[in-house]
């Protein structure tokens, strides 16, 4: 679209008090609003859907404060003058999946994540969907990657010890129109890549899942959709990595870069100076701000968050893959897009998420419209699914550009920054895919000024901590003859026992948080949400890592579950 | 493998009385504990006003289930502590159970099985509270183990949601170790625990008690900052524009118990849609033949005197357990009833002395309880109130009450005619 006429657009729906400009292939907007929904609308309207000439969002925002990011408590010099080949910021799946395909070839790697654990953004806080992409058209990053990574799925899962399963996805409609359903799956088939892509007759549709509600009149189906435990995933891909040689430094918050040049020089953190050669910005939803600080800002994320819902696993029978119903619904308000069912690897069932733009990037609030909206339109498709059977609920927030693609690729103003930006959904599914390339393309810029060989002791398998609920009972016997704290079960709801978390304390990334505890093995996760199991964990964790109970933390620097001692309480219990 | 007549799982105070009197019906019996000591939530109730029914004294929840924990062990019932039942088979003639502790995986028959397995909180998520999630939300029963067990504050100034027992004993005790309870929260209009921990744990304290009114949101990222409290109407829906923030570090929720019966369900127990226990008769056998249930598991009790003597019931009906024909009489509530057991009446028991427990559904001064077999009156019980907070025992003599397969007991409350001022 020409400048000119997004102009006249935007002068016509906001009437001069936005307008845009084009200088170095980057559309900037700029002007004054004092509604959200009004500065997404300005900017969508001055963007191109899948162009590589970025909105960058200069609107001046009056409507409410943006929260400063939040930053860990913590201030030392752990880090001060450390000299690396790789730094990548971010300990989500992008960071970690680059860091592991990194960790193929013989560099000084260092990660860092401001949060107290991997995967505390996006994600560990998404649908852990595994997606066909047929929701997706031919010609842009995420099409191509999403393919590619779908079928990297099983080899990865099963190298890194992490459950994985193809369940599928299927879905009924109420519509009449046969013909354009048919038309879908074959265009999706046939010139979108969706191999995949099936025509399901409603007799089908219910044999597969006779739970969905009567009237669907027929569907489609796409077989290769999977599920996984994203946090899991995140934490294994990290954990690998750092058996490969790479290291993981959390509560480490980049604060700001010393660019000379086009070239960062050094990157300031809270834990002190580091000096890498290349730069990784896989920053989520502050991949924008990560970009300001290395002076390459082109692109800009709005965030938009999300909500699910998870239910007992008593209700897992009632949907058995991934589901949801298509219909048409004019009174639908705009932006509550309700997401679908989905049977967790671990058997619950996973609802949403609906979709809701803010400003606020790491707000992880939840609402109760959110889990309405999301209610009302899933029970739909099986009105099996009740309020009541909720034993959790989450909310995550995505990380899109303006123009809806992910950004992968080098640096424009910048020689050695790599941004693998926007990575939005189905980032989850494409990040082993595009990891690959990113870490060739991270290794040809270090190429230019280094020589980088294979690390040929690579080890891509990584031993998953003992599951023993899933064991066969003369296996499970066996491991406990061995440990006897296998034996041990402190969480009654999910069966875990004391040798597990004392496993996942001795991890190669070690978080003795409670939630650290709980992303690793479970306790806490079953329907009385860690009611029962919670003091015991924090007095595992307290004897295994040897500080005090009063000491343990639930998650972040500031998340103290206790005030000290009671009264009587130096006699300890 | 091991053989027993009666196994039973849980060691609170329900199962402890069941395994007793198991083992004093000459029953080959095993108590199995998933803990390390028995004496199931009593061990963290260091309050007192345990055991005035039973033993007409006033103990802490320790001293009352050591009682019983002696007798255990002056006994031949093995017991089998830090010990999970993971996976349950039946078979022709009894249950097979698998077990899992420090020794590997064992398993043993058992001709019957009682469950004893006490109860779980609801969480904040399942009573709708949304906002953050930062550490600082505790279930009462969880900020108990730590404040008594572990020895750790966890708050300064709280407030609780929730007027059930446990919230108001631990408004005392959060008092007494130093913090500021802001005030009890209750979504009802009327208190959900006893009147006598109303009078002890907050009026005693200075504690206010706000009815009607519920805990909306919570703020604060890492450790709890806030919460929003708002009153709500007659249908529980919030009243807006009365929304109120109240600085504090933490939320302690007493929003009710949920028996713990996952067990049951996997052996294909039905559950009661009223109590969330088992459906049973009035030997408190379940449907599934040879399975029994007792104490919190079953329905959940305000005092443990009477999980004690449910817990012997069912033990001894265990032991005495006898395969064979049965015919059974039904029983049914009306909506003025909360709840009933048990829910099946076996006529080929003894009929005269059927213990039975109920809970009306609302306040009812004056009241009468109507009970009537196939629909003639049979008998009335005045009350001078009924309160859902607390839980009614009934023993009836039905051995000459006509009962035949068909019958139909069913119950109602009803307010005393001519009464103008209640
Ligand atoms: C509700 C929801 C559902 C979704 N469902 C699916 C799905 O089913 N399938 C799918 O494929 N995808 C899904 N997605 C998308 C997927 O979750 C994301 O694409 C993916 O998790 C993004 O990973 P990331 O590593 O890029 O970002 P993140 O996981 O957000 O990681 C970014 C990290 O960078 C760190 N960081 C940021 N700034 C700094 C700094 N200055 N210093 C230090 N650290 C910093 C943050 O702490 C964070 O940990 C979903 C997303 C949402 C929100
Ligand atoms: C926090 C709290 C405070 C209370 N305060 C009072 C009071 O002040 N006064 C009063 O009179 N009553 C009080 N009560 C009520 C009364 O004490 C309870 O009704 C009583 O303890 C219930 O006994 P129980 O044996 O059914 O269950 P519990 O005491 O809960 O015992 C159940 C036992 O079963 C074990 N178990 C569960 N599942 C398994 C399994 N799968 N395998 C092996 N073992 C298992 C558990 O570990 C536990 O030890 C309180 C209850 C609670 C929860």
């Amino acid at each position: 679209m020409q400048l000119k006429k997004i102009n006249e657009n935007l002068e016509k729906e906001f009437a001069g008090r936005v307008s845009a400009s084009l200088e170095d292939n980057i559309i900037h907007v700029t002007g004054e609003l004092d509604s959200w929904d009004d500065v997404i609308k300005a900017c969508t309207m001055a963007s191109e859907r899948y162009s590589k000439t970025h909105v960058v969002n200069d609107i001046r925002f009056t409507g409410a404060e943006i929260p400063e990011t939040r930053v860990p408590s913590l201030n030392d010099k752990a880090l001060d003058g450390k000299q690396v080949d790789v730094l990548v910021i971010g300990g989500g799946i992008t960071g970690v999946t680059v860091l592991r395909e990194l960790s193929k070839w013989n560099l000084k790697l260092l990660l860092v994540d401001k949060e107290a654990d991997l995967a505390y953004h996006g994600s560990g806080r998404n649908d852990g969907q595994v997606h066909c992409g047929y929701d997706l058209s031919k010609g842009n990053l995420k099409h191509e990657y999403v393919l590619k990574g779908n079928a990297m799925y099983d080899k990865v899962c099963s190298e890194l010890g992490i459950p994985f399963k193809r369940v599928g996805q299927y879905g009924g409609t109420l519509s009449d129109s046969r013909l354009a359903i048919k038309l879908f799956c074959f265009v999706k088939k046939h010139f979108h890549g969706i191999k995949d892509m099936e025509y399901l007759s409603a007799k089908r549709l219910y044999e597969i899942d006779p739970n969905l509600n009567p009237g669907l009149k027929f569907g489609t189906l796409n077989s290769s959709v999977g599920v996984v435990s994203p946090y899991e995933l995140t934490i294994a891909y990290g954990e690998n990595a750092i058996m490969n040689g790479a290291e993981i430094s959390l509560n480490t918050y980049v604060k700001d870069m010393e660019v000379f040049d086009g070239v960062i020089n050094k990157v300031m953190t809270n834990r002190g100076d580091i000096y890498p050669k290349v730069v990784i910005n896989a920053a989520g939803v502050f991949a924008e701000d990560v970009a300001k600080m290395a002076e390459d800002r082109f692109f800009s994320i709005h965030p938009r968050r999300g909500t699910n819902s998870i239910t007992d696993k008593k209700t897992g029978k009632y949907v058995k893959g991934v589901t949801s119903v298509k219909y048409h619904d004019p009174n639908a308000p705009k932006n509550t897009k309700g997401g679908g069912i989905i049977h967790t690897i671990h058997d619950n069932l996973l609802l949403g998420p609906d979709a809701v733009e803010t400003y606020e990037k790491e707000n992880f609030e939840t609402r109760q419209e959110s889990i309405n909206v999301v209610f009302n339109k899933q029970e739909k498709a099986c009105d099996k699914i009740k309020q009541s059977d909720i034993i959790t609920y989450f909310t995550g927030v995505r990380a899109p550009t303006f123009e809806e693609d992910f950004i992968l690729e080098r640096g424009r103003a910048v020689k050695n920054i790599v941004h693998l930006a926007g990575i939005q959904s189905p980032g989850l599914t494409a990040a082993p895919a595009f990891a690959i390339d990113m870490a060739e393309l991270t290794v040809n810029i270090l190429k230019e000024t280094m020589e980088v060989t294979e690390n040929t002791s690579f080890n891509p398998v990584r031993k998953p901590i003992p599951c023993l609920k899933d064991m066969p009972l003369a296996e499970r016997d066996r491991m406990i003859k061995e440990n006897p704290d296998y034996g041990i079960i402190v969480c009654r709801c999910e069966e875990i026992s004391k040798g597990e978390i004392i496993d996942a304390l001795k991890s190669p990334l070690t978080v003795p948080t409670v939630d650290g505890v709980k992303k690793r093995v479970r306790p806490g996760m079953g329907r009385c949400q860690g009611g029962f199991c919670m003091p015991q964990v924090i007095k595992i964790i307290s004897e295994t890592m040897g500080i005090p109970e009063a000491e343990v933390l639930k998650g972040n620097t500031e998340a103290f579950i206790s005030f000290g001692k009671t009264k009587g309480g130096e006699i300890d219990a | 493998m091991l053989k027993y007549d009666v196994t039973v799982i849980g060691g609170g105070p329900s199962g402890l009385s069941a395994a007793l009197s198991a083992d004093r019906a000459n029953a080959k019996t095993l108590l199995i504990e998933r803990e390390a000591s028995l004496g199931g939530i009593l061990k963290q109730c260091i309050h007192d006003g345990f055991g005035l029914l039973r033993f007409g004294e006033k103990l802490s929840g320790p001293e009352y289930v050591y009682r019983d924990i002696k007798a255990v062990y002056e006994t031949d019932i093995d017991v089998s502590l830090l010990t999970f039942v993971t996976k349950t088979e039946k078979t022709d003639d009894g249950f097979i159970l698998h077990l899992v502790n420090r020794d590997g995986v064992t398993s043993v028959f058992t001709k019957t099985i009682v469950l004893c397995t006490g109860c779980r909180e609801r969480t904040a998520k399942q009573v709708k509270i949304h906002g953050t999630r930062p550490a600082g939300v505790f279930t009462a029963g969880q900020a108990q183990n730590l404040v008594n067990l572990h020895g750790l504050m966890v708050t300064k100034k709280c407030v609780i949601l929730g007027s059930g027992d446990i919230g108001l004993i631990m408004a005392r005790r959060l008092t007494l170790e130093g913090a500021e309870v802001m005030g009890v929260y209750e979504i009802k209009s009327e208190p959900s625990g006893l009147s006598r921990n109303i009078a002890q744990c907050l009026n005693d304290f200075d504690i206010p008690l706000h009815l009607s009114t519920t805990v909306k949101r919570v703020y604060g990222h890492d450790r709890l900052e806030a919460v929003e409290v708002a009153k709500v109407d007659e249908k529980m829906n919030i009243i807006p524009g009365t929304e109120e923030i109240i600085p504090c570090d933490a939320l302690i929720l007493s929003v009710g118990l949920i028996p713990e019966n996952e067990i049951a369900e996997d052996l294909g127990v039905t559950l009661d849609r009223f109590t969330k226990g088992p459906h049973t008769d009035n030997s408190f056998m379940t449907d599934v033949e040879g399975i029994f249930a007792a104490g919190n598991c079953l329905h959940v009790n305000d005092l443990v005197d009477y999980v004690s003597e449910n817990g012997a019931l069912a033990g001894k009906a265990a032991a005495e357990y006898v395969k064979k024909e049965r015919k059974y009489a039904k029983i049914t509530i009306d909506r003025t009833l909360g709840y009933i057991v048990p829910q099946e009446i076996d006529l080929t028991t003894d009929l005269s002395k059927v213990e039975m427990y109920f809970r009306s559904f609302s306040t009812v001064k004056n009241a009468v309880l109507e009970i009537k077999i196939d629909g003639n009156p049979f008998m009335e019980k005045k009350y001078m109130v009924v309160r859902p907070p607390e839980m009614e025992k009934l023993v009836l003599d039905l051995s000459s009450a006509g009962l035949t397969e068909n019958s139909v007991i069913s119950f109602g409350i009803v307010k005393k005619e001519g009464d103008i001022n209640g």
